[in-house]
């Protein structure tokens, strides 16, 4: 009996996995239930497709390491997910190959009343991939849905200032703000990482924002095909488009988190390009691989936790935040002349970046001068005697958090790098890696006094005053840097100046000189967006300033 | 037997409840995924609607009481990021999964089992030792390494096989091999240990005495036999594989429960994790107590020993 129970749970067993075998074979190509085969992605080197012709053919396949939120309602995408979303859809504006606005769904606007109006005039005849017209009331549907209460879009705040917004006819709308918003132009830009004002289609989601999730519909030159959550999402070109017509037919996000699976993926030819970071660099060249490189497109400085003296949870203890306003200067120099910029941009960071000394200004910004530009040197001798003329011969204690943001992963090791330099002056440093989850509360609350960490902040709009609006001035939601009455005059100052070039003006001459003289951070530099790309990949032209691989549609074929 | 069958159904209940209670208290500590939902300068009224929304402004014994009760209504709650039903998220990855878990496992089998067998009929030859070096290897290289450098090889070099992903059967290949590679050196040994006290056994020589042919001797007799632990080990492997592979999962980009589970923790999904959990543990004890219900009821010695 007990031989037969063997015999037959053995043979049940080998069939059961024989089964398994040959279902799950048969499985794999249209894969199973309820979930859309994966793209397949080809398993040799993939042929160099024939020159270019009007007709988009063969597949852009594209690694990256995150979708982000995945969502596609305007009040629920948060702005990381950029690289993915773009495809579909488009925004009123762009900016040009100089970083100039330049129309796109809207054909012209203008600006009156010193930034309080601004009036859009929308190209006729453009069309969502549903057939409709895009009109006026897409428009205003579109911004009151980000500005809508508990909208997770990252323009929400801002959108939130728009005081009415008149439609007249059904291809001009005039949007109305209390107080100047001289940068609108900025936020509803194509042409920036996060700009996420994307135009949608009132009729499509208001026919249901479920189905409107599950198949988006938009005006770019991809239309949606399929998403499948945390795995792919394939867009395929619009024939014809208004704008551009893609080169390629077809347009596959995959999402593979590990870089060097990534990397594996494009030697391979099963990624066209793929998202890396800069200390992949070398490899890439190496193994003959091409990279392209988006220049300038985040600023990293170290925050030096604690400077808020108007908060409840401001510490009169923490050195570079103290009373003493001379002392707590000394304490910021010495941490700045403390740390080799150029050998962690070298190092940490792979060689794709530039020292900068100015706390979010950028090489290539108009309102850059050499005196700005010019990194804190790297001299710990100096750094030592103003640590001892501060008060403190024998360093202090500081904690140093080790904290990864999205598409920044590079963000740890830039800390660990500073807090090692900071050592040899004689800190006692402590590293304490936190999700950003957990450390996000802390931002909110002001409750880090006398923590470092590095960040970066990347351009999500061009002018550094914008960025300090939201991170940095006393009343804003968080803080990433500093506050200080000064900053909070020119962020006002510079909100309310319709002028570029009188806004280009001030940033140079009054508003970077106090950054560099008050060094309220330690600033590293800008870093640049690295992608790699294969042997399809043509010529790639890109915005300057926009983080993350874009501009898709113009990508041709070799 | 019906008493014993009820303790155990009881036990893997209870099992269950401590499993995700933990979890549920646990993934709370981690962090507020509000903060990881909203932009960094959303306000303080988009947080709290938020956190309504998502039921998280409730107290925490409030918010533990719903979670259970759903879970006897057979409700597993909405992704917090995705907003949509777990139970979509669950069935969109648990056919990758087990697509990989089967494949691993028969790969395991197809390449552990033999070896064992021959490495215990052959002791002391080369290919014994052959095969102790297979097994020593697959314990020790760990899967992230073997993976990548199997990308690398076949992926990068020979470019036979795709380097990440999930399509058709050529994708499965490297995955399942690295998955099943681990666990096809521990089946290995767990055969050839099995098989060298059941050939040393008195019935083995006694049907060698009969004079049956050794093939029958080693096949029918020897391997039928030392098979149950092997099975055993087999079943929980494949139950194990379906959570478990989440370093496979990344390195390959294979779009399974593992890394939808860590891809969860990571952006602080708590009903996804906690649903992540209960499905796998669910398997897991269902798979433990299927197996001690076998056990227990082929071997009667096992049984008079629990009653």
């Amino acid at each position: 009996m007990r031989h037969l129970l063997l015999r037959i749970a053995l043979a049940l067993f080998l069939l059961l996995t024989s089964l398994g075998t040959i279902v799950a074979l048969l499985w794999a190509p249209t894969a199973a239930s309820g979930q859309a085969a994966r793209p397949e992605a080809p398993a040799r080197r993939s042929e160099t497709p024939a020159g270019r012709s009007e007709t988009p053919v063969g597949t852009l396949t594209v690694a990256v390491a995150t979708f982000g939120n995945e969502r596609w309602l305007p009040h629920l995408y948060v702005g990381a997910e950029d690289v993915v979303l773009k495809p579909l859809w488009e925004n009123l504006l762009s900016r040009d190959g100089k970083g100039n606005l330049i129309p796109m769904l809207a054909e012209k606007w203008q600006v009156a009343d010193g930034g309080r109006t601004w009036k859009f005039h929308l190209r006729k005849g453009v069309r969502f991939h549903n057939g409709t017209e895009v009109t006026a009331e897409d428009v205003r549907f579109t911004f009151a849905s980000i500005a809508r209460e508990g909208s997770a879009n990252s323009m929400a705040p801002e959108f939130r200032m728009i005081k009415s917004m008149e439609v007249e006819g059904s291809h001009t709308i005039t949007v109305r703000f209390d107080k100047p918003f001289v940068t609108l132009g900025n936020r509803v830009t194509q042409g920036l990482f996060a700009s996420v004002a994307y135009i949608q289609s009132k009729k499509h989601i208001e026919a249901g924002e479920d189905g409107a999730e599950r198949r988006p519909v938009g005006t770019g030159p991809w239309k949606f095909v399929e998403h499948v959550h945390g795995d792919h999402i394939v867009y395929e070109a619009v024939e014809n488009h208004w704008r551009a017509t893609p080169h390629f037919k077809r347009l596959v996000f995959l999402k593979v988190p590990e870089p060097a699976t990534r990397m594996a993926m494009l030697r391979a030819g099963s990624a066209d390009v793929i998202e890396i970071g800069g200390e992949y660099v070398d490899e890439l060249k190496k193994v003959g691989m091409r990279t392209l490189t988006m220049p300038n497109t985040a600023a990293i400085w170290v925050i030096l936790g604690g400077q808020w003296p108007t908060k409840p949870t401001y510490d009169p203890k923490v050195p570079w935040a103290q009373p003493d306003a001379e002392r707590a200067r000394k304490v910021r120099v010495a941490l700045n002349l403390a740390v080799d910029k150029k050998a962690i941009i070298e190092r940490v960071l792979g060689g794709v970046g530039t020292a900068v000394g100015t706390v979010n200004y950028y090489p290539t910004d108009p309102w850059i001068s050499d005196a700005l530009l010019k990194p804190i040197p790297y001299d710990p001798a100096r750094a030592k005697v103003l640590l001892t003329e501060a008060g403190y011969p024998n360093g202090f204690e500081v904690t140093m958090n080790l904290t990864a943001w999205p598409g920044r992963g590079f963000l740890p090791d830039v800390g660990e790098a500073v807090a090692t330099y900071w050592e040899k002056i004689g800190l006692k440093v402590k590293r304490r890696p936190v999700d950003r989850a957990v450390f996000s509360a802390d931002f909110r609350a002001r409750s880090y006094a006398g923590v470092a960490l590095a960040y970066a902040g990347p351009i999500i709009a061009p002018e550094p005053w914008e960025l300090f609006a939201r991170i940095a001035q006393t009343k804003s939601a968080v803080h990433l840097l500093v506050e200080h009455p000064r900053l909070d005059a020119f962020i006002e100052r510079l909100g309310a100046e319709p002028s570029a070039a009188e806004r280009t003006r001030i940033m140079r001459e009054e508003m970077g000189p106090w950054l560099y003289e008050y060094m309220p951070a330690v600033s590293i530099g800008a870093t640049h967006s690295i992608a790699g790309i294969g042997p399809k990949v043509g010529e790639w032209p890109l915005i300057p300033g926009h983080m993350g691989v874009h501009n898709w549609e113009y990508v041709t074929r070799k | 037997m019906w008493r014993y069958l009820t303790g155990r159904v009881l036990q893997t209940v209870l099992s269950m409840l401590v499993v995700i209670s933990i979890v549920f208290f646990l993934t709370r500590l981690s962090g507020n995924p509000v903060h990881l939902l909203l932009d960094v300068n959303a306000t303080e009224r988009d947080q709290q609607i938020l956190m309504h929304h998502l039921g998280l402004d409730k107290p925490l014994p409030v918010q533990y009481g719903i979670y259970v009760t759903n879970i006897f209504l057979g409700d597993l709650g909405n992704s917090v990021l995705t907003r949509r039903p777990v139970v979509e998220h669950i069935w969109e990855r648990l056919p990758a999964t087990v697509e990989l878990g089967l494949v691993g496992m028969v790969l395991s089998v197809l390449i552990g089992v033999p070896l064992g067998m021959y490495s215990a009929v052959h002791r002391g030859s080369a290919l014994d030792t052959g095969a102790r070096v297979f097994a020593v290897l697959g314990q020790s290289m760990p899967a992230f390494w073997l993976g990548l450098m199997l990308i690398l090889f076949f992926g990068v070099v020979l470019g036979v096989l795709p380097a990440g992903g999930r399509g058709g059967p050529l994708h499965l290949i490297l995955p399942a091999f690295t998955l099943g590679y681990f666990t096809s050196a521990a089946i290995m040994r767990l055969t050839r240990s099995a098989m060298l006290e059941v050939l040393g056994s008195d019935y083995i020589k006694f049907a060698r005495l009969k004079g049956l042919h050794e093939q029958v001797v080693l096949w029918k007799h020897g391997l039928k036999n030392a098979l149950l632990p092997v099975v055993t080990f087999a079943v929980m492997l494949f139950v194990q594989f379906l959570g478990g592979a989440v370093v496979t999962e990344t390195v390959f980009a294979w779009p399974g429960l593992g890394r939808l589970i860590l891809e969860s923790i990571t952006t602080r999904d708590y009903p996804i994790v906690q649903a992540g959990v209960l499905v796998l543990s669910a398997l897991y004890l269902t798979g433990n107590l299927l197996v001690d219900l076998l056990y227990s009821y082929l071997n009667p010695r096992i049984r008079h020993a629990r009653s």
